[in-house]
């Protein structure tokens, strides 16, 4: 009875556990089933390591305080924040001619698995996970832009389900309101994760407004990579018209956004660079040595930028391929972010005679960095599966139901 | 209440390291620890024999800087760091929750993680130590056989460390920052 009633209020589809098991056993499938069951058993693994040995099985050092988790973290809550402002184009923009409506549900539900994720991977970066909840209510510290972050994200989860609960109640109005909110709480948190390495004043690199408003661009344009992702498994490359037509539309945005970007990246390396800052220059060209960079601006901007352009947003089978390939360069996009920003040693007085200082900050994942951190996709590709399970997250009609 | 701060005659320092021991031994460091709370760098002669630049062969104790404007203060989320009442940044390791933000906000890079409590831990001035005991002195100023570091209140005019100010010139660790250190090389 129970039951009837929860699935009254909110549509879910009944399914057991028996029908998870129930998809088509095709080559794609059952490598998807293996690849998400490998980083599964990797997040147990890391996660049984950590706990038996606690921060030290980490690489992370006094110098180099946040390493691949934090990387992983900003990589999945960006994810978040881009789904989220991709599916607010038709629910909450209201951009239908170009069928955006059609993406939202998903997005929204993409949005919080994403930052799940991200949260069950801070969750083993951050020493005192369970001391973190309370103190940061008992005893705010306001001028952290840490706290904001974390507080603005819990907040910004709050409205994606409300947000998603109403979507599936095809209650639009409503949910075109909590989107909304939910949309203004996610950019403000969004930008606040940019403000932690922005404020840095003892880190030249990071320190300014590059990085509170570039996260925002490059959100969007994560967003988007995912849609493509997303939408690709769904209909396994056979795009109906309507989707296409929708997805023409993101991929002209996507356009935009990377020529945006190169310009965002462009201008950032030339200032610092010939701009000369002690601290700053000579970090930008460091980084524009390194192999990272290059895997960044290579894989995330020219190779889908180009088939945009090749294809005139267009071709939305190689779109899907080159989002795939984008998805890795953001990934070296937020490594990038958090290693570079602490390349540069702090006190050179720390010397020793007859030994030269460190000029450089050498940081290499370990083993349980890397188990944790691809376990954390394992953990956003189960919940995701089990979502479309769970609940029909294809929207099909735009006319509203009555409201409840 | 008192506005603690640090003079160090860096130039007397002969690299004895007692300010270390008597640091680890006083607030119960971890043996093995290397620079933790405080240490001391050594800059090796500049240029080729037989033009040394002895000048440039010094000794630089260094720590925690106890800024006016901490940024380690500014970014802690739980108010874990936080000003006590005679100024000193302090870290109550009960409310730590080990996101390692101040590590990284720290221009002079002065903290570190404490195996013992797993959160991050710096130099107090002994505040919970030695001046709790009613002490006017650091653990590390009382056995410097140099008398490199004085340590008392910025805000007593009569007070050591305010003379040797007034008197002595003196330089802080990355002032442009607009930290504003509170430990003073004297030069």
């Amino acid at each position: 009875m129970e039951t009837k009633k929860f699935m009254g209020f909110l549509p879910v589809n009944a399914i057991s556990i028996k029908d998870l098991f129930a998809f088509e056993k095709s080559f794609v499938n059952l490598l998807a089933i293996a690849v998400t069951v490998v980083f599964l058993v990797m997040f147990v693994v890391g996660v049984g390591n950590y706990l038996l040995h606690g921060h030290h099985v980490f690489n992370v050092t006094r110098e180099h305080p946040w390493g691949l988790l934090i990387a992983t973290y900003v990589f999945f809550v960006v994810s978040s924040t881009g789904l989220c402002i991709v599916g607010s184009l038709g629910d909450v923009f209201k951009f239908e001619a170009l069928n955006y409506q059609l993406f939202s549900k998903r997005a929204i539900f993409g949005s919080i698995v994403t930052i799940l994720a991200g949260f069950a991977v801070i969750a083993f970066e951050i020493g005192h996970p369970v001391r973190m909840m309370i103190y940061n209510v008992v005893s705010p510290g306001l001028t952290s832009a840490i706290w904001w972050m974390g507080t603005l994200y819990g907040l910004y989860l709050t409205f994606m389900i409300i947000e998603f609960i109403f979507l599936l109640r095809h209650e639009m109005r409503r949910a075109q309101v909590f989107g909304f909110i939910g949309l203004a709480v996610g950019l403000a948190a969004h930008s606040n994760l940019g403000s932690v390495f922005g404020f840095l004043n003892a880190r030249p690199i990071s320190n300014g407004v590059y990085y509170p408003t570039y996260f925002i661009l490059t959100a969007f344009i994560t967003g988007i990579f995912i849609a493509f992702i997303m939408m690709g498994f769904r209909y396994k490359l056979d795009f109906p018209p309507e989707i296409k037509k929708m997805l023409t539309g993101l991929a002209k945005i996507q356009g935009f956004l990377l020529g945006a970007f190169l310009f965002f990246a462009g201008w950032k390396m030339l200032t610092d660079v010939y701009g000369g800052m002690p601290g700053r220059a000579d970090v930008a060209v460091h980084i524009f040595h390194s192999w990272t960079f290059w895997a960044e601006i290579v894989l995330a901007i020219l190779i889908p930028g180009l088939v945009i352009l090749l294809g005139q947003a267009k071709s939305h089978v190689l779109m899907f391929y080159a989002s795939l390939i984008g998805m890795v360069g953001v990934f070296f996009m937020r490594y990038n972010l958090v290693h570079d920003t602490q390349l540069k040693p702090l006190q050179m007085m720390k010397t020793t005679r007859y030994q030269l200082p460190p000029q450089w900050v050498e940081y290499v994942p370990s083993t349980t960095e890397i188990l944790i951190s691809l376990g954390g996709l394992g953990l956003a590709f189960v919940m995701y599966y089990i979502g479309t399970r769970l609940f029909d997250l294809d929207e099909s009609v735009t006319e509203e139901a009555p409201e409840r | 209440m008192a506005r603690y701060g640090m003079a160090l005659d860096y130039k007397n320092c002969i690299n004895c390291k007692a300010c270390e021991v008597a640091c680890k031994e006083e607030n119960g460091v971890l043996l093995g620890a290397d620079k933790h709370r405080i240490w001391v760098g050594a800059n090796a002669p500049s240029g080729e024999w037989p033009h040394l630049d002895i000048v440039s062969s010094t000794f630089m104790p260094s720590q925690c800087q106890h800024c006016e404007d901490a940024p380690c203060e500014e970014v802690c989320p739980t108010h874990a760091t936080y000003y006590d009442e005679n100024h000193v940044v302090r870290v109550n390791s009960d409310k730590c929750i080990l996101c390692s933000y101040c590590m990284n906000a720290c221009p002079y890079d002065a903290r570190y993680v404490d195996d013992r409590t797993v959160t991050v831990d710096k130099c107090t001035f002994c505040s919970d130590t030695r001046l709790a005991r009613g002490e006017t002195t650091t653990a590390c100023q009382n056995t410097c056989p140099t008398k490199v570091r004085t340590f008392g209140d910025l805000d007593d005019p009569e007070s050591e460390i305010s003379i040797l100010l007034k008197t002595r010139d003196h330089f802080s660790l990355k002032s442009h920052l607009g930290t504003h250190p509170k430990l003073y090389y004297l030069t």
